[in-house]
């Protein structure tokens, strides 16, 4: 079976234009499959391609190598069965976004040597305008747990030591880079805002790869000595990034990537003048593909033109005619109650979340280090809840949504910390508010049974 | 008074208004007034210091921007008492951080001076500072230290109290509170500089492992679950591994549990550093009593280590009755009575009310004893009793050089084959058969006993093969075993103890994910007991 999986894979990646790559995959990997002597796949037949080729991945863990180009090799695949196979149910900003973050991860991985890691709040605009590929933390955890296999990652981390209470996306990305599935990028770079997890996972993985890291320490409320500690940082930043990439950043190119973020943000806020009225967003998943575009690539011309053909295309959507939802932090795209009664409904919208929305004013152009830096203390995600709150009160009023939820993401203190003040907003503004607790990546730990009542009881009520 | 809880707290500035810092404690039970406030899933000491405040009525509070748990205390302690500040503390001690800390110091100042009426003076602060002024202590050669999340004061004088070395608590409890303030003109500054100058904790940007010092004779890990910070510095120490290491996770509140200072006596015995008399070995018949949880086993041996006789009884409500039962059987078995034993050691669970015993050792000593005894060239030692599983390692010589024990859940263990051959409606011995060949290769998910239970039920509907079902069973608790083994790392030869031991299916399913065949002693349950009787024989 080995050699097998070894010619198919090499067949897929030396081919240059792989157009038939997803049909091709799927059939080739049932045929593995079923000609398969290992034990623990017998009767897996029935199992969906994705379980499958999930269960090829885990055999292989301990040749990283193979691993790393089986993940190419599904990224590929779902790049080209998104390219191929439009679903017409998606609109056309979506699907190129579709496109985008699954091309994102792919630059990156393929080419370490010109990527950072970094987290979902970290300040990208200086890695967009030196031309260096971010790879994000949460965004390839989440695509690991769509590949089904962020437990075995998982269980890496924890039998390394993790707690297996800490945050799953950072568990699932420790493990894959314990097991070298993850090659080592050039650089990593890290807020301490918002969230415990980030600084030890950059310092372990740092100090496990000899990779450089620089930790960013954004204080957590707002004062003029706070923006000039920040923005002595970024400058740091930046030398630190010609130093190590062998480039200059060009501050005209950085002011540029600015202006572009400065436009995308105008446009997010017409999107916003919309969403309380329209049937849009049509599954879970995008919502949370969104996230790549309102943080760590906003700034790219792409995700300008991204926000631009949202515009348009939520211009022309049809009413909203179910229930809105609106979303507290994360989306579970992966629970199935959720995935029943939220994907391509006609009954229950998406109306958005705020993690989307953490910061929507403008970026001072004229001086972009100090500009970023405001940006970072700023984040409605930093400092006293209350800020918070404020956001979510001023987003709920512009959608109007039928209820709201907020999914406690396990072992994530720093938003269910808030779940009861965020109630008390609720009620105040009259809004149905329900909290569930559960795991957006580690499917393991989604009590199904238990949330489907609780969720149905809530959407009945509506 | 004004409660606080983290050590870079400037406790000296309240001192110098003349009122009480007190650093704030939880150990509650219970936090249901708190999980009315906070979620439930937040870090533990968050939640019970919280009950703390509200069951205590606690006024004045003061926290600084700690952890995303002490963040969100904050927001919700915020209109429920008097007075509350949150100090910004940054992460980084450049002269910017400084700058930002020393107005975050002089922003209280104001805010408390406002609160209570009261002027802050500075020549007060003076004089609190130079009475804690610094004079750099030698360090005894034999220390241990202890690392990791905050560890309650009653645990770690425990330690103090049970071992020779000196105890260095580098956690966010250990107090290091000595200043040396040279610019007396800008004495607030200095002062922030001197507390972002402490001892580096995990959630500074600082690398911490200039702090682990080669001499140490052990190190002690302390981790709170829902805590972030500390398991990455557990996983790096780990894989280093030059220095003896043990890690203890507690939700705060149950650190001094009868488990976790089980474990912290025994890594103290492998250390060489507990307190313990020295005894001369003596002639005559030397007894071993292990009081399990589930059940009592007592092994007698004579001066030239021959076991003469053994008992094994399950253990009654009353750990005591049990004791004094398994010891007049194995007496009565090898025709001995009590004035022919010389010495008695006790071990297990009970162990600490067993007034008859002449010393008592933990278990992980006693069964590493015992499982080298019988076998020298056995490496880990796999023990799976009624209650809790434990994986030890040995060196070449037979000491403990690691272990790992499943804490407070019946994952596992025999309790949880118990509920399952009940759930399946056969009995405990039909359960331990080997069913070689399998239809169907189930896998049970859930380790959760209770969680289990439902996926059996379930299967059991489905109509699937009582025999596939047990298999499927067998496999969760040797991959429960096997999870145990990998955290210390794999080495062979495996000795299996305990009553699981005696279950040949689970035997052999831990034997095919080892890819090595297990060593089981004649009697796998009378180990702990066996070890404890050579200890009382060896005097050591
Ligand atoms: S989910 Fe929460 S804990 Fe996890 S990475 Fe995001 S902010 Fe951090
Ligand atoms: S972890 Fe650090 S900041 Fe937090 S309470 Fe402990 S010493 Fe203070
Ligand atoms: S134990 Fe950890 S999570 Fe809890 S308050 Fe302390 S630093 Fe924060």
């Amino acid at each position: 079976m080995r050699s097998a999986t070894k010619i198919f894979t090499y067949k897929i990646l030396t081919r240059t234009f792989v157009f038939d790559a997803a049909t091709k995959f799927y059939k080739n990997v049932v045929t593995l499959i079923k000609r398969s002597k290992k034990k623990s796949l017998r009767g897996s037949d029935k199992m969906d391609t994705v379980k499958i080729y999930a269960n090829i991945i885990k055999e292989n863990m301990d040749s990283p190598e193979k691993v790393n180009k089986l993940i190419n090799l599904g990224l590929t695949t779902a790049y080209y069965y998104v390219s191929f196979f439009k679903d017409r149910r998606i609109p056309k900003s979506l699907h190129y976004l579709n496109k985008y973050c699954i091309k994102s991860i792919k630059d990156s991985l393929a080419n370490p040597q010109n990527s950072a890691w970094v987290n979902l709040f970290a300040p990208s605009e200086f890695l967009i305008a030196m031309d260096i590929k971010p790879l994000f933390i949460e965004a390839y955890s989440s695509f690991m747990s769509g590949f089904f296999i962020e437990d075995y990652l998982i269980d890496t981390a924890e039998s390394r030591g993790m707690s297996n209470t800490l945050c799953s996306y950072h568990k699932t990305f420790i493990g894959a880079s314990e097991l070298n599935i993850l090659k080592k990028p050039k650089f990593m770079m890290t807020t301490s805002m918002i969230c415990d997890a980030n600084i030890p996972t950059f310092k372990y993985l740092s100090k496990k790869h000899g990779v450089p890291l620089y930790i960013i320490d954004i204080p957590y409320k707002y004062s003029k000595n706070a923006v000039m500690y920040v923005k002595k940082q970024l400058l740091e930043v930046a030398e630190k990034l010609g130093e190590i990439f062998n480039r200059k950043l060009d501050i005209d190119k950085l002011r540029e990537v600015v202006k572009t973020e400065n436009k995308t943000r105008a446009l997010m806020r017409e999107y916003l003048n919309y969403a309380g009225e329209k049937r849009f967003i049509p599954t879970m998943t995008f919502e949370m593909y969104m996230l790549f575009a309102s943080h760590v690539f906003i700034g790219s011309k792409e995700v300008l033109h991204f926000y631009e053909m949202l515009v348009e295309d939520i211009k022309r959507a049809p009413e909203r005619s179910g229930k809105n939802i609106f979303f507290i932090h994360l989306l579970p795209i992966f629970e199935k109650n959720f995935k029943d009664y939220f994907n391509f409904s006609d009954k229950f919208h998406i109306a958005g979340s705020d993690l989307n929305y953490d910061f929507l004013d403008e970026i001072d152009e004229n001086d972009p280090f100090k500009g970023i830096a405001e940006k970072l203390i700023l984040n409605s995600f930093n400092g006293e809840i209350n800020r918070r709150v404020a956001r979510i009160k001023e987003l709920i009023e512009k959608i109007k949504p039928d209820g709201i939820i907020q999914f406690c993401h396990l072992g994530c203190k720093q938003s269910m910390g808030g779940t009861f003040i965020i109630k008390n907003l609720a009620s105040e503004l009259g809004i149905p508010f329900l909290y569930l607790d559960g795991d957006c990546v580690d499917k393991r730990n989604n009590q199904e049974g238990q949330n489907r009542t609780r969720l149905e009881a809530f959407l009945e009520m509506l | 008074m004004i409660g606080y809880i983290c050590k870079y707290t400037p406790v000296e500035i309240i001192e110098a208004f003349g009122e009480e810092p007190v650093r704030l404690e939880s150990g509650y039970k219970s936090h249901e007034r708190a999980e009315a406030l906070i979620h439930s899933n937040m870090c533990s000491f968050a939640k019970g210091v919280l009950e703390n405040i509200i069951e205590n009525n606690i006024e004045e509070v003061i926290l600084t921007a700690c952890c995303d748990s002490i963040k969100r205390l904050y927001d919700v302690l915020k209109d429920k008492v008097k007075f509350i500040h949150l100090l910004d503390l940054p992460r980084k001690k450049d002269p910017l951080a400084i700058d930002l800390f020393y107005n975050e110091i002089i922003e209280f100042i104001e805010a408390y001076q406002a609160f209570k009426n009261k002027n802050f003076a500075e020549e007060n602060l003076l004089k609190i500072l130079e009475s804690k002024s610094f004079n750099k202590e030698k360090q005894s050669a034999e220390s241990i230290a202890i690392l990791g999340a905050r560890l309650k004061d009653d645990v770690i004088e425990k330690i103090r109290n049970s071992c020779t070395a000196k105890v260095i608590n580098f956690t966010c409890t250990g107090e290091e509170r000595v200043f040396n303030i040279e610019a007396k003109d800008n004495l607030l500054k200095s002062y922030a500089e001197s507390l972002l100058n402490l001892t580096p904790c995990m959630r500074m940007a600082e690398d911490r492992s200039k702090l682990i010092n080669k001499e140490f004779k052990g190190i002690i890990y302390n981790t709170i679950k829902f805590c972030d910070f500390y398991s990455y510095e557990y996983a790096e120490l780990k894989s280093k591994a030059d220095l003896p290491l043990l890690k203890i996770e507690t939700d705060y509140n149950d650190s001094n549990s009868g488990q976790i200072l089980t474990r912290i006596d025994a890594f103290l015995e492998s250390t060489g550093i507990k307190k313990m008399e020295k005894q001369k070995a003596k002639k005559g018949y030397f007894v071993g009593v292990d009081s399990g949880s589930t059940s009592t086993n007592v092994v007698i041996i004579d001066e030239n280590k021959n076991i003469i006789s053994y008992s094994i009884i399950p253990t009654g409500p009353k750990a005591l009755e049990s004791a004094f039962k398994a010891f007049e059987i194995a007496l009565k078995n090898a025709g001995l009575q009590e004035k022919d034993i010389t010495s008695i050691v006790a071990t297990g669970y009970g162990r600490v009310s067993i007034p008859f015993a002449d010393r008592i050792v933990t278990e992980i000593t006693c069964h590493g004893k015992g499982a080298f005894f019988i076998d020298n060239t056995v490496r880990t030692v796999i023990d799976i009793g009624g209650q809790d599983s434990k994986v030890i390692r040995l060196d070449d010589s037979g000491n403990v050089i690691d272990f790992v024990m499943n804490d407070k859940c019946s994952a596992g263990t025999g309790r949880f084959l118990e509920v399952m051959a009940r759930t399946l409606g056969i009995s405990i011995e039909e359960m331990a058969k080997v069913h070689k060949e399998v239809k169907e290769n189930i896998t049970i998910t859930s380790m959760c006993t209770v969680f289990a239970e439902s996926e059996v039920i379930s299967l059991i509907a489905q109509n699937k093969d009582q025999r596939d079902i047990i298999h499927a069973l067998n496999k969760a608790v040797a991959s429960k075993a096997i999870s145990l083994v990998d955290r210390i790392g794999r080495k062979g030869k495996y000795m299996m103890t305990g009553g699981v031991a005696k279950n040949q299916g689970v035997v052999y399913a831990i034997e095919s994910r080892l890819g090595e065949k297990l060593i089981i002693p004649f009697e796998p349950q009378i180990i702990g007991a066996l070890g404890a009787a050579l200890i009382s024989l060896e005097g050591k």
